[in-house]
């Protein structure tokens, strides 16, 4: 009886969102989600609340922590030096985060429309490097820009240098090597956007007489948001606080918000420093998702993975 | 059949080759004579035989797999039970749980490194070594095995796990003979997937990870900090082999997955 009545109930919500019965809910609630919001609580949450709670404690002379309060992290993250450091990955990662998506977009949309059987190839190709070895990856970036790396050589072979330009420990360096190691994690988030896109629309589009241009801004990318959302989530945190790329290929002369905070926690065993800027970057991300989500709705969210 | 952008095409083609000229070069040059990397030389397998009896390495490379076999296991368990729950049940902070698990995997690993270093030390006095490396990895592949896996769900036909329930089964039954057989090809992809992300986290590892106990590839960062070396190289050529083999057992999975 009670089954029956379930079933109906069932049938009546919908089929794609199953909603159990109530029954059982704190035991199978609690051996499901329980779990996970427990590791999600004792260890990312607690511990960026101690991070807030820390980035408040001043420093004492002798370069241990004391149990007043201060400012003191704050203003030297925004001031000076390291200002400028927050400021420059800043704009390197809204710059990466856009490079990325004019990049992305006519790939992701290659592969849909002309991938053909070489799709799930070509998806691959994307994401092996992407696991594998990321270090080496990156340190090959260095040799290959570097003043007898595989780019000035085929520049001097073929003449148009006559001297190799030095491109290591530069922004463009820098930028680079961020857009390369990011570009995968733009282009997958919107290829899964442009694979659910309606071909219909398109030809719609084209029949009206809609230039390629205007098609692409008034219907692709309007209907492909969520894929750019998912990836700027994706690339703008991540690239904002990286610390391989301007370590290897920035050196000393290029440095960013990563590099302070590892010479903070790790060199200078300064944690109310080094929690300072991780407080700014949470409250920066948490900033990007409440926005993305404000304006593309929970849809950017299911297009992550 | 469309006709071909040439534009298109070369642009995609452009990226591809920038994207997979390194690998090529770390690939190449494992084979090279010359111990500078830049020159070519003549072939030769020498340095990878230095790879034989280089102890630091080894005893990188056991750790390294005794943290991602452990990592991936757990990760499979929490992310399965999380991404069921996701899939079946309806509660209040639902929604904010799920944006809540984007926190850790998104997060930059100098933050989440720090945080949960100083967490480590200072408030719950968990030593630095293998422990927290677990903890710390899981705490960013589990809510990611919850995506990949809760992803693969909306494939699945559940009506088995109805009829076994209108056949009298038991919800722990049903759980064991129908569910879990229904889920294993999207448990199987989550792993494949976690274990190179685990077997290669530098980040978050390297600040947990404490003195003298480096991982793969924070024993990589440490000599290559000191400039190249060809068995780098080498080490670089095998880790992407073994990649390679796995992400193609997980497409293989994946295919297996859509004939149902």
């Amino acid at each position: 009886m009670n089954r029956t009545l379930d079933h109906s109930m069932d049938e009546v919500i919908s089929e794609d969102t199953p909603i159990h019965k109530k029954r059982f809910f704190d035991l199978e609630f609690s051996i499901l989600i329980g779990p996970l919001t427990l590791l999600v609580v004792l260890f990312t949450f607690l511990p960026l609340l101690i991070t807030l709670f820390f980035s408040f404690l001043k420093l004492g002379d002798d370069g241990l922590m004391t149990n007043s309060f201060s400012l003191q992290s704050y203003i030297n993250a925004f001031s000076g030096a390291y200002g400028e450091i927050f400021l420059r990955s800043f704009y390197y990662a809204v710059q990466t985060n856009i490079l990325c998506i004019i990049i992305a977009f006519p790939v992701a949309y290659y592969i849909t429309q002309y991938g053909g059987r070489w799709k799930a190839f070509l998806i691959l190709m994307l994401i092996i490097p992407e696991t594998t070895a990321v270090i080496i990856r990156i340190y090959a970036v260095k040799t290959m820009l570097g003043n007898m790396g595989v780019i000035n050589n085929i520049l001097m072979g073929t003449g148009l240098i006559d001297s190799p330009i030095r491109m290591l420990y530069s922004p463009f360096a820098v930028m680079f090597g961020l857009v390369y190691y990011s570009l995968p994690y733009m282009i997958l988030p919107i290829y899964a956007s442009l694979e659910g896109l309606n071909p219909a629309l398109l030809e719609a589009a084209t029949d009206m007489g809609a230039t390629p241009i205007r098609r692409f801004f008034r219907v692709i990318l309007p209907l492909t948001k969520g894929g750019v959302f998912a990836g700027t989530i994706l690339v703008f945190i991540p690239a904002l606080g990286d610390y391989l790329v301007p370590t290897f290929l920035g050196g000393s002369k290029v440095m960013m918000v990563g590099n302070l905070v590892t010479h903070k926690y790790i060199t200078a065993g300064d944690i109310p420093g080094g929690s300072a800027f991780g407080v700014v970057l949470t409250a920066i991300l948490i900033l990007v998702l409440f926005i993305i989500i404000k304006k593309g709705g929970e849809d950017a969210l299911e297009k992550v993975i | 059949m469309k006709k071909d952008n040439i534009l298109l095409k070369v642009i995609t083609g452009l990226v591809y080759f920038i994207l997979w000229v390194p690998v090529l070069v770390v690939v190449i040059f494992s084979f090279n004579e010359s111990k500078l990397g830049v020159v070519w030389k003549k072939f030769t397998f020498k340095w990878y035989r230095t790879l034989l009896d280089n102890s630091q390495l080894h005893d990188a490379l056991f750790r390294s797999l005794a943290v991602s076999v452990v990592v991936v296991i757990f990760s499979c368990i929490i992310g399965t039970l999380g991404a069921y729950g996701f899939y079946k049940l309806q509660f209040r902070f639902k929604r904010m749980l799920r944006i809540a698990i984007l926190v850790p995997i998104v997060l930059p690993g100098v933050v989440m490194g720090g945080s949960l270093l100083v967490y480590f030390e200072r408030i719950v006095h968990v030593p630095l070594g293998y422990f927290s490396i677990v903890i710390a990895q899981l705490s960013w592949t589990a809510p990611l095995a919850v995506f990949i896996i809760l992803g693969r769900m909306q494939r699945i036909d559940w009506a088995w796990e109805e009829a076994a329930q209108d056949l009298g089964a038991s919800k722990i039954r049903t759980f064991f003979r129908i569910t879990l057989p229904l889920l294993l090809p999207a448990i199987g992809a989550s792993a494949l997937v976690i274990f190179p992300w685990s077997f290669d986290d530098f980040m978050i590892t390297y600040f947990v990870a404490g003195v003298g106990n480096a991982t793969l590839p924070i024993y990589i960062f440490s000599q290559l900090r000191f400039g190249a070396t060809p068995t780098i190289n080498c080490i670089g050529t095998i880790l992407m082999m073994i990649s390679i083999t796995l992400l193609l057992l997980s497409m293989a999975l994946e295919n297996k997955n859509k004939r149902f």
